[in-house]
């Protein structure tokens, strides 16, 4: 009987060390993690001279800190992260709607042909930025308005006199171009997300409710719709993460200066010949910000979704 | 109000070896307010054959009519047919309510205060009221399977179809179920059509059975009509549990030989059975008879394997030989007593066995049977 009592609490003290090795492992990850971004913060409370002299995880110490560097970040991204999130927000709607409507129509509606759309969609995924940059710039500021022109001019040409110009250089109008580009390239991956997740819903449930007598759009509306709410939080937090972060794109498609992303503001704040790096730390947070705040929002229904409930 | 009929229906898919036919001219006339038992194993086409109905399906050849009218390329929301599913596909996001409610607001445009009357109704017709706010989630298998069901009567149809609705349930919820859904549909009197490959619940709910085997209609009959006098080796063999015993034999003069016995036929069903010489000869377990002496014709040795005791009856399976290979069962009352390893005398009466043709399976003769007798009601 003692044996058997030494074998449980052998057992039990194994179980606590293998306990204790866990926390010890997950304590490592979040040091891991987070040792960037405590320099990180750090740094841009810091005086340049204050950098200089402590190490880069030290906190500033009272006579080097500042909120200068904080504030000229600000100030410089302040209007780039409201054309970023005037551009992100529509685009990563757009996306995971337009998506989870395709998958809708791919999986759980049949009709001819439906493999052939499926593969281009996947196809779709694998088409690198840089290949489309030329061709986008072309049509976005030639064929586009030019379409729109030629349009206008049919139909109200008595009207405008063909006085009437397409505002390609308008910033708004750039935005919504970029939001609009970023909404087609995120339909493959989108649709990829929610094709997977409607493949697992029940096919009788389906067919259950077209013997009630609902339409494919009342069906989708009703029932594929309410279902689909934690996968719609991972394609938002991926998707909005995605458009949010992109430079490439922005680049190419935005040139006035009004209407620059926070990517683009952040890369001249960075790109002086000069490094100040409190600043460049301070405008990499304040650029972080918006993606920090969608997981947040979102973190429970992403972790359903990713585990598939 | 409805008779549904279904005229040489055919329904075939295509596959890389070619065509597959899943249903093959099944032709049934279901009469209004009629309860329809499709049964069969798995595989056989019935539940193809639901779905067709339900417009699930498209319908290769043939037509289905419903009083009268064809109704092939119809959408299955303008068929007016509810169907009970075998995972009761219940919207796993609303409540009781909503998923009873769903069906009137798609497909009719009833005010919402009388819907709600309606499904409160249906609840407690289904004694479910009490779950009415509840989501399915939250409800056990036979609670989901009273949602599913009341979800199907609340659209007041004119026909009913079901898909192994019980198949889910525990045996003992199965069998109150049973009993439950044949009085629901008594009391709504709607043409029902419900598919099982379970024969007890074929037997014990229809007015009719329907029996496919590979997509083809074997029988159409009542259970009794399944049970005394079955059109082939199939039907004989799927319907009754334990099954019927199959002994195959060839005809020898007046007598039929098999590989452990001599089965002596009379004059009469010798003329009955004439043409054919290689017979199956089927038995059912019940009308073996055990009996003492040698006296009378047809009276064989065989010794007891295995005794399955179920209370009111002894299952006992007999062998003639002690090779494991010639298994038949036979049923006794509860109360006699059999042990394994006792040699036994058994007696096929002639009244009770059943001819087939071996080939190609069709019966030739099946038992006799006595008047049917009637329970009188007391006044």
């Amino acid at each position: 009987m003692s044996i058997r009592d030494g074998d449980f609490i052998d057992e039990l003290r194994s179980t606590e060390n293998s306990r204790i090795g866990l926390y010890v492992l997950l304590l490592a990850g979040i040091v891991f993690y987070l040792f960037p971004v405590e320099t990180a913060v750090m740094t841009m409370f810091k005086t340049e001279s204050a950098f200089a002299r402590t190490l880069p995880f030290a906190p500033p110490g009272a006579d080097g800190f500042t909120l200068e560097a904080l504030s000229t970040a600000w100030n410089t991204l302040r209007p780039g992260l409201l054309n970023s999130l005037l551009m992100a927000i529509p685009a990563t709607i757009m996306s995971a709607l337009l998506g989870s409507l395709t998958a809708y129509g791919l999986t759980t509606i049949s009709w001819r042909g439906q493999v052939g759309v499926v593969v281009l969609i996947i196809a779709g995924i694998f088409i690198p930025y840089q290949a489309v940059l030329v061709p986008l710039a072309q049509f976005w500021f030639q064929v586009f308005p030019g379409l729109v022109e030629g349009f206008v001019n049919t139909l109200f040409g008595f009207i405008t006199g063909g006085s009437w110009q397409y505002p390609s250089r308008n910033g708004y109008v750039q935005l919504l171009q970029l939001s609009v580009t970023h909404a087609a390239y995120g339909i493959p991956i989108c649709t990829l997300l929610f094709r997977s997740y409607y493949q697992s819903i029940s096919e009788e449930m389906i067919e259950a409710a077209r013997l009630d007598g609902a339409s494919a759009f009342s069906i989708y509306r009703n029932i594929i719709l309410p279902l689909s709410l934690p996968m719609f939080a991972v394609t938002l937090i991926y998707q909005f993460t995605q458009v949010y972060n992109d430079l490439l794109f922005a680049l190419v498609l935005i040139n006035e200066p009004a209407s620059q992303v926070a990517t683009q503001r952040l890369a001249a704040l960075t790109g002086g010949v000069i490094q100040s790096f409190n600043t460049t730390m301070a405008g990499a947070i304040v650029a972080a910000l918006p993606t920090l705040l969608v997981y947040i929002v979102f973190g429970e229904q992403f972790a359903k979704g990713v585990a598939g409930e | 109000m409805a008779q549904l009929t279904l005229d040489e229906v055919t329904k075939t898919f295509q596959d890389d070896d070619g065509e597959i036919v899943a249903v093959d001219q099944v032709s049934v006339d279901i009469e209004d307010g009629e309860f329809l038992c499709v049964v069969g194993p798995s595989g056989c086409g019935k539940s193809t054959t639901l779905r067709m109905i339900a417009g699930l399906e498209d319908i290769t050849r043939g037509e289905i009519r419903l009083d009268g009218q064809i109704i092939n390329d119809q959408p299955p929301a303008r068929r007016n047919v509810a169907m009970v599913f075998q995972s009761y596909a219940l919207y796993p996001h609303m409540t009781v309510r909503e998923n009873m409610a769903f069906g009137l607001e798609e497909s009719t445009d009833m005010p919402d205060d009388e819907i709600n009357e309606r499904v409160e109704k249906a609840c407690k017709d289904m004694d479910i009221f009490e779950l009415i706010d509840r989501k399915p989630g939250e409800l056990s298998g036979g609670q989901q399977q009273r949602v599913a069901l009341g979800r199907a009567i609340v659209r007041d149809p004119e026909v009913f179809l079901m898909d192994e609705p019980l198949a889910n349930l525990d045996a003992k919820l199965k069998a109150e179920m049973r009993t439950e859904l044949q009085e629901l549909q008594q009391d709504l009197d709607v043409t029902t059509v419900y598919v099982t490959h379970d024969q007890t619940e074929a037997m014990t709910m229809s007015d009719r059975i329907a029996i496919l085997n590979d997509g083809v209609l074997q029988q159409c009959a009542t259970p009794l009509e399944c049970y005394h006098e079955p059109n082939n080796l199939f039907v004989a063999g799927f319907i009754g549990e334990p099954s019927m015993n199959f002994f195959p034999t060839t005809l020898e003069g007046s007598t039929l030989k098999g590989e452990w016995f001599e089965y002596e036929l009379s004059d009469e069903t010798v003329a009955q059975v004439e043409g054919t010489t290689d017979i199956t000869l089927g038995i059912r377990p019940e009308d073996i008879e055990f009996v003492q002496s040698d006296t009378g014709s047809n009276v064989f040795d065989s010794t007891v394997h295995v005794v399955e005791p179920r209370g009111n009856e002894n299952t006992a399976h007999l062998q003639f030989n002690e090779s494991m290979d010639d298994q038949f069962i036979a049923t006794v009352g509860g109360m006699k007593q059999l042990k394994a390893g006792q040699r036994v005398k058994v007696r096929f009466p002639e009244n009770a066995i059943h001819l087939f043709d071996t080939n190609s399976g069709q019966a030739i003769r099946n038992r006799t049977l006595d008047e049917i007798e009637t329970v009188e009601s007391v006044v």
